[in-house]
């Protein structure tokens, strides 16, 4: 099979965006920031542009670009802002644009439930972890970032690590061009049948079915339908009832069966991880740790000394007052 | 508006121009990477664990993608899946880091040498 894009160009733009990675991770001394995020940008985007250029016929809308541009660059500052709450905010920019990916490919149930679930709760729980887990600088203090958030450890064997299986993993994806098929032409609103409430609910909106009408029911409650002309029967009138042409099956919908028809056990089990992670997550938080003596004395003193400066400070201005 | 119609009935709306299947695993593998390089080089116990969801992440572009490929909403259906291993493991990652905070009042991965086998 042929490759889509040409190796030799592939692993350049491997060994492209290694060096843009590696100078961007964080370090002590020269700092090439900046110019290792513009190189492995670059890297990125040329991937892009090569993806295009072998088929310009498949080449994506802009809506591809910007989302996937916003989503690396966020996710390379995920992995080189010295400052944990700034990554942190930066995966929530990742999470945001892999959403916009999922509209793309027309999976909206997942992307609003990314945005719920990743960007509202898990970064949330991060933050929260994040801001209990530094220590504010002291009144007058330039705040400092520690040593471990500062400098990289073994960034240039990482990064050829990553890099090296990078190769390898596209070397083999990108043995032809899969067109995102366009689907096939089966009724797509069959399973309007099995939601008797949903066509119940769209008819009495639209107001061709009386309130208090049922629909009529086949031996297993499901709703008749007569796909050639979009009617269903209904218990009160005599002849069946249109379908609105704004009722359909939305996506949530086919999740929603799929999940619960086709994968009943695993939900199950999700059901199960999700219990052991809270059982175990207020197990593990309510243990007490000791502190010893010396430290809860040096804490104290040291929450006491800006205020007992204060106090003196204000003595002092007091006795200057008075004399 | 009478194409738009139908596109739209096939229950996959084909946006503009679809972007190919590789284009998608691009993306993915390239994100996985950088999840893999942070994850190996950072030394903040809470950066590392944001990498392991930046990986996730990834694998859930792959996995839209490939079930969009196959026209089938068994791939959606495993990112809720992934979600919740991502939420069971933040939760229980996170309360185990603030053990480990308050123990040594510091996030660094090298003060728990000891651990290694």
């Amino acid at each position: 099979m042929e490759q889509i894009i040409n190796p030799y160009i592939l692993y350049g733009l491997c060994v492209l965006g290694a060096i843009g990675v590696c100078l961007a991770l964080p370090r002590r001394g020269i700092n090439a920031q900046i110019i290792g995020a513009l190189v492995a940008a670059g890297a990125g985007g040329l991937t892009l542009l090569a993806l295009g250029l072998g088929h310009p016929d498949a080449l994506p809308n802009a809506f591809f670009y910007v989302f996937s541009l916003v989503a690396l660059g966020g996710a390379l500052r995920v992995i080189t802002h010295p400052r944990p709450v700034y990554a942190a905010l930066y995966f929530v920019l990742t999470v945001i644009a892999t959403a916009g990916l999922f509209l793309i490919l027309s999976a909206e149930f997942m992307a609003f439930a990314l945005v719920i679930v990743y960007a509202g709760a898990i970064l949330i729980t991060y933050l929260f972890v994040i801001m209990l887990a530094t220590q504010a600088p002291q009144e007058g203090e330039i705040e400092v970032l520690t040593e471990y958030d500062t400098a990289a450890r073994e960034p240039v064997a990482a990064t050829i690590t990553g890099f090296l299986l990078l190769a390898v993993l596209t070397t083999m994806v990108f043995r032809g061009f899969g067109q995102l098929p366009v689907p096939a032409a089966e009724e797509p609103d069959a399973l309007l049948a099995q939601m008797p409430r949903k066509v119940e609910r769209a008819l009495l909106s639209d107001g061709s079915m009386k309130p208090g009408d049922r629909l009529h029911p086949d031996a297993r409650g499901n709703a008749i339908i007569n796909w050639e002309n979009r009617t269903v029967e209904v218990d009160g009138s005599k002849t069946a009832v249109a379908l609105p042409r704004s009722l359909r099956v939305t996506n949530p919908d086919r999740v929603g069966f799929n999940l619960l028809r086709d994968h009943p056990g695993t939900i199950e089990i999700a059901g199960v991880i999700l219990l052991m992670a809270m059982l175990g997550a207020v197990v593990l938080s309510r243990k007490q740790v000791q502190i010893d003596e010396e430290a809860k004395v040096h804490q104290a003193r040291s929450l006491a000394a800006p205020l007992a400066k204060a106090a003196m400070d204000n003595r002092t201005s007091e006795g200057g007052g008075l004399s | 508006m009478n194409t738009m119609m139908t596109l739209a009935q096939t229950g996959f709306p084909v946006p503009m121009a679809a972007p190919t299947l590789a284009h998608y695993i691009a993306i993915s593998a390239i994100m996985f990477v950088i999840g893999l390089v942070g994850f190996l080089t950072r030394r903040n116990l809470i950066i590392m664990f944001l990498c392991t969801e930046l990986m996730f992440q990834a694998a859930g572009i792959a996995l839209v993608a490939f079930g969009r490929y196959h026209l089938s909403f068994s791939g959606q259906t495993f990112v809720i899946f992934v979600l919740t291993v991502a939420a069971a493991e933040a939760s229980m990652a996170l309360a185990l880091i603030v053990l480990l905070f308050r123990r040594k009042e510091s996030l660094s991965t090298e003060d728990w040498r000891e651990l290694k086998g």
